[in-house]
């Protein structure tokens, strides 16, 4: 009988082991409300919790790594945006300035956007989207919110290039205020002008104001070129050597006024009178 | 044969992870390709009917813990898979069914008998029985018999696609 039976077992033992499971099975189905079944299937959603909180924790992990290249993305257009900022309220400042010198000045002055900077081997220009079509011409001198920018050198129908005060050629007559001196402007090093023949009698301090000479045949007198920086005695020299900080950042300049002076005849007629009578 | 078994059990858990991740993105109109059926019958397939059966049983159950959360349906899919599956087990020949494109219509047979036999479960309530036949029946031995094929092409014998 026994032999019988672990025969018959070991031919179908397949069968019986695939019933005895398909039973369980549908057992369990049929038990799903049933109190062991519920706390299988509460088993499994803990498990389920833990794994998923395991995969967040590293899909969270990577994410971090692109949240923080997303983040530093942000930080550099940020930056770009401040810098863009920046630039607008220097800009802004620029063009409050320009409009006070525009209610203020009695020479005509039209204005222009610097579209071009040149600085090479002591050349110092600037390009103007305003030229002869404008009533620009060579010789005018440019000025901004802040004082002195240069002289226009050459002009064509639509643009002007503009001369700057540290250009290597660029010479204007000056005056310090304090020290009643005139005295001739002309670009000096790192960005500085200097002003020459003052002589060392005159009492030039520190901050000190330069502005245009009525000396000047180019420019009106009374525009601001910039303050006195240093101003020193040379033994043997009997001129003064002083620096001055031009009033113009020309670095970040955006706008720009082209003064359409003329310089009063009456001055030159008469010199000429007396030339004539001579 | 220890070996073996602990491989399948790491192959086991990854089917039942890959599962779950399959249910939540790769479920077109709540039918999903049934993985962890895939391994059942593969393993039916490599060890025979009795190693397939009960390893239905004991993924299935799994299975219907950790992602289903209906305790049974899926053991009672499993089981039926390995016995069918089973069928096509020969000792001498088991890379040829379980890594040539014999996998895959193998799987698509078992699938489509298994999900056939388990529509009672799956319909019950439906009054639509075709419905469901096509939703799930069909749909879920299709889909997931694409996904037999993409093994068959990853872990299969190249020059043996029979």
């Amino acid at each position: 009988m026994f032999t019988w039976i672990s025969e018959f077992f070991s031919l179908a033992k397949n069968y019986i082991i695939f019933a005895l499971l398909l039973a369980i099975s549908l057992f369990m189905i049929s038990a799903n409300d049933n109190n062991y079944t519920k706390g299988l299937q509460a088993a499994g959603l803990v498990t389920t919790a833990y794994l998923e909180t395991g995969v967040q924790h590293i899909v969270d992990y990577f994410l971090l790594s692109s949240r923080n290249k997303e983040l530093l993305k942000e930080n550099a257009r940020l930056i770009d945006l401040a810098a863009q900022t920046h630039l607008a309220l220097d800009e802004n400042e620029q063009l409050r300035q320009m409009l006070n010198l525009k209610s203020h000045s009695t020479t005509p002055l039209v204005p222009g956007s610097v579209v071009g900077r040149s600085s090479d081997g002591g050349r110092n220009f600037l390009t103007l989207d305003i030229g002869s079509d404008d009533g620009v011409h060579v010789g005018d001198p440019v000025v901004n919110g802040s004082g002195l920018v240069g002289i226009v050198s050459s002009v064509s129908g639509r643009f002007s290039l503009v001369r700057t005060l540290l250009d290597a050629d660029s010479r204007i007559a000056a005056r310090l205020v304090n020290a009643t001196a005139d005295g001739l402007i002309e670009a000096g090093s790192y960005g500085e002008l200097k002003m020459s023949n003052v002589a060392r009698r005159h009492d030039v301090k520190k901050g000190d104001i330069v502005e245009t000479s009525t000396l000047s045949s180019l420019v009106p007198p009374g525009i601001v070129i910039g303050i006195v920086s240093r101003a020193t005695d040379k033994p043997g020299n009997i001129f003064k050597e002083i620096t001055v900080q031009p009033a113009v950042d020309f670095s970040s300049i955006f706008a720009a006024f082209v003064m359409q002076y003329k310089p009063p005849t009456a001055a030159a007629t008469l010199e000429k009178e007396a030339i004539g009578k001579k | 044969m220890t070996k073996r078994i602990i491989v399948y059990i790491i192959l086991g858990v990854m089917s039942i992870l890959l599962q779950k991740f399959l249910d939540n993105f790769a479920s077109l109109g709540s039918v999903a390709p049934q993985l962890v059926i895939l391994f059942v019958i593969y393993i039916s397939l490599r060890e025979g009917q009795l190693f397939g059966v009960t390893g239905g049983f004991i993924a299935g159950l799994a299975n219907d813990m950790l992602v289903t959360h209906f305790i049974g349906f899926t053991c009672f899919v499993g089981v039926l898979a390995g016995f069918i599956s089973g069928f096509f087990y020969r000792e001498s020949e088991v890379d040829l069914a379980a890594r040539t494109l014999n996998f895959a219509w193998i799987s698509a047979v078992t699938l489509f008998l298994t999900e056939l036999i388990a529509l009672p479960i799956v319909a019950a309530g439906e009054l639509n029985y075709f419905y469901v036949f096509l939703k799930f029946t069909i749909g879920t031995t299709v889909y997931t018999s694409v996904f037999a094929m993409i093994i068959v092409f990853v872990n299969g014998k190249k020059n043996r696609y029979v």
